[in-house]
């Protein structure tokens, strides 16, 4: 039990980072990524290609990552910098599949559907599968509260301000004398950045990629944690990120209780009964369960 | 004005709802005592695209169960099945896999279908020192380093690529296009099919590999057509196949079609009219039909003619009970060892579990042969042999060509 507690808390810690990323791009600065998992990919492939076919050390590659996701996203960001609301929903969607469909493809690099295995984890092998993941949420943790407390810092600072103003009408930011596009650019490559980081904690983590994992459901699962937790909100991408994976992971416990229920049906029951819970959330708590705050302006 | 009207979900309220969810998470905990049942896993796709095979490999899993149970169970325990769903997805399935290895504590996991799942499932399991058994058929699966800890009852593409080939050029083909789908086994099937086609004096005139998921493969026709093949071998899913089984016919082409089973599935048959899938041959892994776990099977499980999977599945369930109770433990090491000792060698052949534990009671050696073939493995958990069955589709329905 506990050691899937702590498998869990990782997968949880793993979202919250990948929220916070989100947040910085959607929550912040208001634009709608729905490509997240594309730079999650970004980032677990450059670490797991580095890693394994280069023989870079696992701190190296997963710097790597990072930054080649940061670089992927900036570089979105000046592509569709006036692309805005659906219209850059879908161009991101787009993406994360293009980036999908290139690792199924280019099986020289990638290998393909098979994927890769075999990505070494920090002391796999010479440690208990318990204590390998004791001591991955340790890391998981504190790369996450690191992130937090940057993007607390972000969003404070005159920085995430500008953000905000973007988000909320870009020509007054604009007439402002802010410059827009830089901006964006800036903010989708550090979203990109934490998105690319996760990625390469989930590899390292599970050892195996392939691009299977890569689909739009994991976004919608950030995107979900996001709106759960509270759009623009640090706190609440964290909370959110740990909200969603208890509700997979504990209507799980639930179903088989339910009697009468063949196997198949449970399985789409629990379905069900994960987005009943969201939905239920969202109908009690519109804005999420920690609302973003906006700072008051004190009276001059 | 808008009315402020939250429900809250104080911070309270929800610390002592989230408490109340994680006591009924650690009740099964509080449940397990000394000759409570024993668990067994099964992860396998109830959802997602392998939910077709799946919830099937499920039946045929609990119908051998059942069957264990009723003539006593297993180490004088009854057994339980642990039934999670894959989602055909490989994260997913991945956590699915910690709460059966880490909560229910199973010795073993059985069922996964898709490769990409297993490739994923399989290091937690062999660090876990937990059994797995599959279905899936990427080659680099059984090459991962996985001591012993996997069995998969599916032939690799290696043996069924230069089985398909050998048929098909025994049928007469001379030129063969082959159509397949983006997945792990598309490149190895086609240099494999290739390799054996032109040993036996036919010729591969060309291959492609094509998109999951698109609404017209046209252009992927065209491009087959332009070759003048005298046969097209499909190795694709049923989505796809369906699809392509359709453009073929729209663009003239009623030549031989072929084509795995899992991919011209009853339902499939059911969605085309009878003249587009007139004359398709399919192929799949097979037991020898005369024997004899085969038709135990088919009586267990109520379905005349089970097909591939879920004979490989009555296997699995058979093998992992056989191996218990030669082990005389249940644990994934212990099926790791003991596998092989009740699947192969010179002991009485028997063809279902009850047999086989009566046998192991009385102290006798056996030596399973299942429903999906003879279940002989390698070291490396591939199977040594096995027999593949050809039918025809004739008026929308499959006839009996040959097992081979």
């Amino acid at each position: 039990m506990e050691n899937y507690v702590i498998a869990m808390a990782v997968s949880a810690g793993i979202y919250a980072l990948m929220a916070l990323g989100l947040n910085v791009i959607w929550g912040l600065a208001g634009m709608i990524n729905l490509g997240a998992v594309g730079f999650f990919a970004i980032g677990a492939y450059i670490t797991a290609l580095a890693t394994l076919k280069l023989g870079f050390p696992i701190w190296a590659g997963t710097i790597l990552g990072t930054i080649g996701a940061a670089l992927v996203g900036g570089g979105v960001a000046l592509l569709t910098g006036r692309l805005r609301g659906d219209y850059l929903a879908i161009v991101t969607l787009g993406l994360a599949e293009t980036i999908r469909v290139i690792s199924s493809n280019m099986i020289w690099l990638t290998n393909g559907t098979d994927g890769l295995s075999g990505i070494p984890g920090p002391l796999r092998g010479s440690l208990s599968p318990t204590q390998f993941n004791l001591l991955y949420l340790g890391v998981v943790a504190a790369i996450v509260a690191v992130a937090y407390l940057l993007s607390e810092r972000l969003a404070q600072a005159p920085f995430g301000r500008v953000l905000r103003a973007i988000r909320d009408d870009e020509q007054v930011a604009a007439v402002a004398g802010k410059h827009v596009m830089g901006f964006k650019v800036r903010a989708f490559a550090i979203g990109a950045a934490a998105l690319g980081l996760a990625g390469a904690l989930y590899a390292h983590y599970t050892s195996y990629i392939a691009p299977d994992i890569f689909v739009p459901l994991l976004t919608l699962y950030i995107k979900l944690a996001l709106l759960a937790g509270g759009l623009g909100n640090n706190r609440g991408a964290l909370i959110g990120a740990f909200v969603v994976v208890f509700f997979l992971e504990s209507t799980r416990f639930v179903i088989p209780y339910v009697p009468g229920l063949s196997a198949v049906q449970g399985a789409a029951l629990r379905e069900f009964l994960i987005a009943l819970l969201l939905l239920v959330l969202l109908r009690y708590n519109p804005a999420g369960l920690v609302p973003e705050r906006l700072p008051r302006i004190a009276p001059s | 004005m808008t009315r402020h009207h939250r429900i809250a979900i104080s911070r309270r309220r929800f610390v002592q709802a989230t408490g109340a969810l994680a006591a009924g998470l650690a009740m099964p905990a509080i449940g397990r005592a000394q000759g409570a049942p024993l668990q067994l896993g099964i992860l396998t796709p109830l959802t997602g695209a392998g939910g077709f095979d799946g919830p099937r490999m499920l039946k045929a899993m609990k119908a051998v169960i059942d069957e264990v149970n009723a003539a006593g169970g297993l180490i004088g325990r009854k057994v339980d099945l642990v039934i999670e769903d894959d989602q055909t997805n490989p994260e997913a399935a991945v956590r699915a896999a910690r709460k059966l290895i880490d909560v229910s504590k199973v010795p073993v996991i059985m069922g996964t279908w898709a490769s990409a799942v297993t490739s994923a499932v399989a290091p937690l399991c062999w660090e876990s020192k937990t059994f797995l058994t599959t279905v899936s058929g990427a080659d680099s699966i059984t090459l991962l380093p996985h001591q012993g800890y996997l069995i998969r009852t599916q032939p690799n593409n290696h043996l069924q690529a230069g089985k398909h080939a050998e048929f098909i050029a025994a049928s007469g083909a001379k030129r063969v296009f082959i159509m397949s789908i983006q997945a792990p086994f598309a490149q190895p099937t086609q240099r494999r099919a290739s390799e054996v086609l032109k040993q036996k004096g036919s010729e591969m005139v060309g291959g492609l590999i094509y998109e999951k998921e698109k609404t017209t493969y046209r252009s992927e026709v065209d491009q087959a057509l332009k070759t003048k093949p005298d046969l097209v071998y499909l190795n694709g899913y049923a989505p796809d196949v369906t699809v392509i089984l359709r453009d073929l016919y729209r663009a003239g082409y009623a030549g031989p079609r072929f084509a795995q089973s899992y991919a011209v599935t009853g339902k499939v048959l059911d969605a085309l009219p009878p003249e587009v899938t007139a004359g398709v041959i399919t192929v799949q892994p097979s037991a020898d039909i005369d024997s004899p776990a085969f038709g135990l099977a088919a009586k267990r499980t109520g379905i005349a003619e089970p097909d591939s999977y879920e004979t490989q599945a009555t296997d699995w369930a058979s093998l992992v009970s056989l191996g218990i109770a030669k082990a005389k433990e249940a644990t994934g090491t212990g099926l790791r060892d003991n596998v092989r000792k009740i699947s192969q060698g010179s002991g009485t052949k028997v063809y279902s579990a009850v047999e086989g534990l009566k046998l192991l009671a009385e102290g006798k050696e056996i030596n399973y042969e299942g429903a999906s073939g003879p279940c002989d493995f390698t070291d490396i958990g591939d199977i040594i042999d096995c027999k593949f069955r050809y039918n025809k589709i004739e008026n929308g329905k499959p006839v009996f060509l040959k097992i081979a």
